[in-house]
């Protein structure tokens, strides 16, 4: 059992339920791995508490990115109205800041949105449509019913007996090894 | 099952030694004080002023009770269970209503220096006579007073009975059945409730302030009412929780959950009380209609320029941006701080909305024979320059300490928590996602 | 969870077609279980793709059916666009002074019906009303299909079609800008952005139930379907932590996008001085209209739904008694509305003001005002009662009532109000010539993509659905005292 091939790419133990996962992430966490990683079916809560996960860095590149598309907007809707090509239309002075806050607005939520939408998949590394789990018939379960953890050979503590034993005393009900 | 323990608290009534046991006496002592000045000065050379000042006092307060009031209304049809550790507060916020009717008194006092229609006449001002009353000469303020007798009615028969059965269902903690059912009636009290509070609150605002500025108009301007008096009231709560445990009550019941929800509705109603105040203002301004924009005219000049352009400022982007974090909503001092900043700007947003009136109308307006248009421009006039009065703080101050008062009696009364409330272990073990 | 979060269950019938619309009583203490029937993930995860996952040949007769409906009407709406671009808006009764008509009722009526979407996915999000759950991903599809109709009426009502690139802000020849301080330049950026936003929110939504069908995928065509758009998404926690930081920002996001987007739809009208148009209480007026209408229109199609695709114990009867009082509440905002305005329009003296409502009311188009009020204000009041408002027939019928009066809503603003302007000689009156191909064509195209949608998508949002359930709990099935304090309890929505 414990021929650690080269290729190997690290471990992946099942459990049926939120309760088990969590027990066992704690003991992951505790035991000191560093490359792991928890596969659930929907977000479970303090999980990521459990695996002491760090939270996210989103909200950072949101606030930045939001807050230059906001300038920016304003900026060029008094630029393009005022100096670019001045014309006053319907009576309205040529800084008319009341009338450029819609857009403004818009701007800023639109830019906003769209650095959360793809700082989120990069931020996750997404689409990545190869990983090992999935050469796993077990793992086609982790979007349905079942919890996994995934334990990297890369970890520096990682040791094929060791970490299988760990395993399976937080009461993994499936373990096998992933290939690379 | 829970991972918490939860422990239902026994910190629940106002220790003999805390300063809220004395509060009555000397915020009730502080605010008689100030508001026999205040009526004093109704009787002095500026007496014009002091009518205004004292408007201004009244409803700044009264819209933290009233928003105490929709507040309890809002938790019971929404059946809500993270507030039911705090909605006592905002039940004996709300139960100081009756004080509100008679604070009014000096408005009749001051009827015909406040309300320009009680003596002016114009073509426009006749035509909503029908409504308004008053016919010119007679000083008849029967149509004003018969509406402000309804709105009392409503709320003060709104607040006391939510706070008599809320208080009742105290001692009912063991009979599960029967406080239960106190539940579900004050469910269905409120539902209607809402309804009753809708109307009369935005006709209270339409009466009191908007007719203040008797040739302008603006359907919104309930819900603007509505949208300050949120600000105002949740950022009363925040400091009153917070008193009330360093008062040695709650200590453990409310916890930062809670706080950061309080925070929460802080943050959410500045957003829309710049939210209404903005689309009144926008369409104002695109619009340029004579008859609406004398509201903005007099506020943009006399030092009120300065105000109003500050106004997006102090009363939206700073408070925005500095509650947005969670952290300071998580944090008592930075909730502190926002909320005495929020009471701060919306005092300054009911002072910006009833001074300026002061001085502005001065007998009937030249050139009444110009049509509609040229009337209402015409009856401009002018605002006085900015400036705080004498009047202003003591009235402030006087009507602040009343409501005080009243609050911290109506709180000794009973247990500070709805200890009774079925949704209260709900309550207890609340936490955020 | 526990003790605070689900009452005493009475014993439900074991039928699954039943259990679902069995009207529990009020709960005082503690919350009613949001799914029913005791359903394992896997159950919940069977419920839900059973309609994606039959296979083509065996799509049901009333959906083919339904499609081949939808579809010829859509086929007939691109016919009526084709001759629309040919002979140009003149086909429609436009005139002077009614400039603005049927294309612009149309084009409110389908952004409202978007608004509920979005509030059910953010506003309740923000709210942490948990129930949201079972109805979120078909409303945000509503949003999107709605939005699209909408889109078709904004861009087809310019008139020379192929110019609506001029709406954009890109210079002419002489180097000339869009005026930004134009309303209808704000909606360009309004409705552009919140369809973007929707659907990237939906997206984001729907990835891991993507996921979920790409794992149970039995044919080549469905793997590489479900694959490609689960983008390689396998649960991992890590990503959680992100993604659910994402959903919640879209969420916070949505909630004033939503507002704004409305509210400058509304602006449409009230910066103008039309008397009916110009009056400051629009903008919210239109948010709670259009809360109102798309929550109607929710109803009228999962109440249908949820029968047909077996989904009654995830969407029951307590869902919809939910959303009833929403249309409750709605509805009354909306009523406070025009009585404000009817108020403030007698009260302001100003008779131009005042004959533009008794106009409404009792003028040539008095018929669609009382339409209006009947459908908008009176009928939504029967939910006053729980015996009515958990009648699932009843709801349905209240809701379609509503669907009609809010498009009346947008009928009477937008005509009764331009077709007595201030110069009385030009006076007119709208008859509409060709618009009701316009009105059903948009129906066809949201219905078959609606029901495209049904057949592919998961209609609920399963990952979400189980983060509510008692046992998706780490700490289920406990007793007190175990001290993991720093984790908060499951469910916290």
């Amino acid at each position: 059992m414990s021929t650690t091939t080269p290729k190997t790419w690290g471990l992946l133990a099942q459990y049926e339920s939120p309760r088990e996962i969590y027990k066992a992430c704690e003991k992951v966490r505790d035991a000191g791995y560093k490359k792991w990683d928890a596969c659930t079916p929907f977000p479970v809560h303090g999980l990521d508490k459990a695996m002491g996960a760090p939270p996210s860095t989103l909200p950072w590149y949101v606030l930045v990115i939001g807050i230059c598309g906001s300038i920016f907007a304003l900026s060029f809707e008094i630029w393009s109205m005022q100096s670019d090509y001045p014309f006053i239309l319907a009576g309205k002075p040529l800084l008319s800041i009341p009338a450029y806050v819609p857009v403004w607005y818009e701007f800023t939520v639109l830019s906003s949105c769209l650095t959360v939408f793809f700082g989120n998949w990069f931020l996750n590394r997404l689409p990545q449509y190869h990983h090992p789990a999935f050469q796993s018939k077990a793992f086609e379960r982790v979007t349905d019913d079942k919890f996994f953890i995934l334990i990297e050979a890369k970890d520096a503590r990682f040791d094929a007996d060791k970490t299988r034993a760990l395993l399976k005393g937080t009461g993994a009900s499936h373990i096998e090894e992933l290939g690379d | 099952m829970s991972s918490k323990v939860i422990e239902r608290p026994t910190d629940i009534t106002v220790p003999a030694t805390s300063l809220w046991a004395k509060l009555p006496v000397i915020a009730g002592g502080v605010g008689a004080l100030g508001t026999l000045a205040t009526i004093g000065m109704m009787f002095g050379e500026h007496k014009e002023r002091a009518f205004f000042s004292y408007l201004f006092a009244y409803m700044t307060v009264l819209s933290v009770a009233l928003g105490s009031l929709i507040f309890v209304l809002i938790q019971h049809v929404a059946r809500a269970g993270w507030s039911a550790v705090v909605r006592r507060i905002a039940e004996n916020s709300a139960a100081t209503l009756p004080l509100f009717v008679l604070l009014f008194l000096p408005i009749l006092l001051g009827f015909g220096h406040l309300y320009p229609w009680s003596h002016e006449s114009d073509k426009i001002l006749e035509a909503k006579r029908w409504w308004l009353g008053a016919d010119l000469g007679n000083h008849s303020m029967a149509k004003f007073v018969l509406r402000a007798a309804i709105f009392f009615a409503v709320w003060v028969g709104l607040s006391y009975v939510l706070r008599k059965r809320s208080t009742a269902q105290d001692a009912l903690v063991e009979d599960k059945e029967k406080r239960n059912t106190v539940t579900l009636s004050l469910w269905s009290l409120s539902a209607g409730g809402i309804f009753l509070y809708a109307l009369s609150q935005s006709f209270a605002a339409v009466d009191w302030l908007m007719s203040l500025q008797p040739h302008w108009y603006s359907t919104i301007f309930g819900v603007y009412y509505f949208a300050g008096s949120m600000v105002g009231f949740y950022s009363f709560l925040a400091l009153a929780a917070m008193a009330l445990q360093k008062g040695g009550m709650l200590k453990t019941a409310i916890t930062t959950e809670h706080f950061h929800d309080i925070g929460k509705f802080m943050f959410g109603h500045t957003v829309f009380w710049a939210y209404i105040t903005f689309s009144q203002f926008m369409l104002i301004w695109y619009a340029n209609i004579p008859e609406e924009t004398e509201y903005f005219m007099v506020r943009m000049e006399g030092g009120w320029d300065k105000l109003s352009l500050a106004m997006p400022l102090i009363h939206f982007f700073i408070p925005f941006l500095f509650l947005v974090s969670r952290h300071v909503k998580r944090s008592r001092v930075g909730l502190a701080i926002g909320a005495i900043w929020l009471i701060t700007v919306h005092t300054l947003d009911i002072f910006w909305i009833v001074i300026p009136n002061a001085g502005a109308h001065h007998g009937p307006p030249a050139g009444a024979a110009h049509g509609a248009a040229g009337e209402a421009v015409a009856a401009v006039g002018h605002a006085p320059h900015l400036s705080v009065a004498l009047t202003d703080v003591t009235a402030f101050i006087g009507i602040v300490g009343l409501f005080l008062a009243a609050f911290a009696f109506l709180m000794k009364k009973n247990a500070v928590v709805c200890i009774g409330d079925p949704r209260l272990d709900e309550s207890l073990a609340h936490e955020n996602f | 969870m526990g003790a605070i979060a689900t009452s005493n269950n009475p014993t439900l019938p074991q039928d699954p077609n039943v259990r679902g619309d069995v009207i529990l009583p009020d709960p005082v203490e503690g919350r009613e279980l949001l799914v029913r029937g005791n359903l394992t993930f896997h159950q919940v995860t069977e419920m839900v793709v059973a309609v994606n996952e039959a296979p083509l040949l065996k799509t049901p007769a009333p959906f083919v059916f339904g499609l081949l409906l939808a579809a010829s009407l859509m086929a007939m709406f691109v016919g009526y666009v084709m001759w629309l671009f040919w002979e140009g808006p003149g086909v429609w009764g436009n005139n002077n002074p009614v400039g603005w008509a049927w294309d612009i009722v149309n084009f409110v009526f389908w952004v409202g019906i978007g608004h509920a979407g979005t509030l059910i996915s953010a506003i309740l999000y923000l709210f942490r009303q948990k129930w949201r759950t079972s109805v979120n991903r078909y409303a945000e599809a509503m949003t999107i299909f709605a939005v699209v109709c909408a889109g078709s009426c904004v861009v087809l009502h310019t008139g020379r079609i192929w110019l609506d690139y001029w709406l954009f802000p890109i210079p002419n020849q002489m180097g000339l800008w869009v005026n930004f301080r134009s309303p209808l330049e704000w909606d360009v950026f309004a409705v552009n952005t919140y369809f973007t936003v929707s659907l990237l929110f939906w997206y984001t939504g729907l990835v891991p139930d993507f996921a979920t069908l790409r794992d149970r995928a039995k044919t080549r065509w469905r793997l590489l379907f479900y694959g490609t758009l689960s983008l390689g998404w396998r649960g991992s926690m890590r990503h959680w932590v992100t993604y659910e930081k994402a959903y919640q920002l879209l969420a916070a996001f949505s909630m004033p996008l939503v507002l704004s987007v409305h509210t400058i739809v509304s602006f449409d009208f009230a910066v103008s001085q039309l008397a009916g148009w110009h009056t400051t209480i629009f903008p919210p007026y239109f948010v709670a209209g259009a809360v109102f209408g798309g929550f109607a229109m929710v109803q009228n199609l999962i109440i249908p739904a949820r029968a047909w695709l077996g989904l009654k114990d995830l969407v029951t009867v307590r869902h919809i008694e939910n959303m009833n009082k929403i249309i409750l509440l709605t509805g009354s905002l909306v009523g406070y509305a025009y009585g404000m305005e009817f108020f403030v329009a007698a009260y302001s003296g100003n008779e131009y003001e005042g004959f533009t409502f008794i106009n409404r009311a009792f003028g040539p188009y008095w018929w669609s005002y009382w339409i209006m009020i009947g459908c908008n204000v009176a009928a939504p009041q029967l939910f006053w009662f729980k015996k009515l408002r958990t009648n699932l027939t009843l709801s349905w019928i209240v809701a379609a009532f509503v669907n009609v009066g809010m498009w009346f809503e947008r009928f009477v603003i937008t005509i009764t109000s331009l077709h007595r302007d201030s110069l009385v000689s030009s006076w007119d009156y709208f008859v509409p010539q060709t618009e009701w191909f316009f009105l059903i064509g948009t129906f066809g195209l949201f219905f078959t993509l609606f029901l495209l949608f049904i057949r592919f998508f998961p209609v609920i949002a399963i990952a979400e659905v189980k983060s509510v359930m008692p046992e998706a709990d780490p700490h289920f099935g406990e007793d007190h005292g175990h001290g993991h304090h720093d984790a908060a309890t499951a469910g916290g929505h």
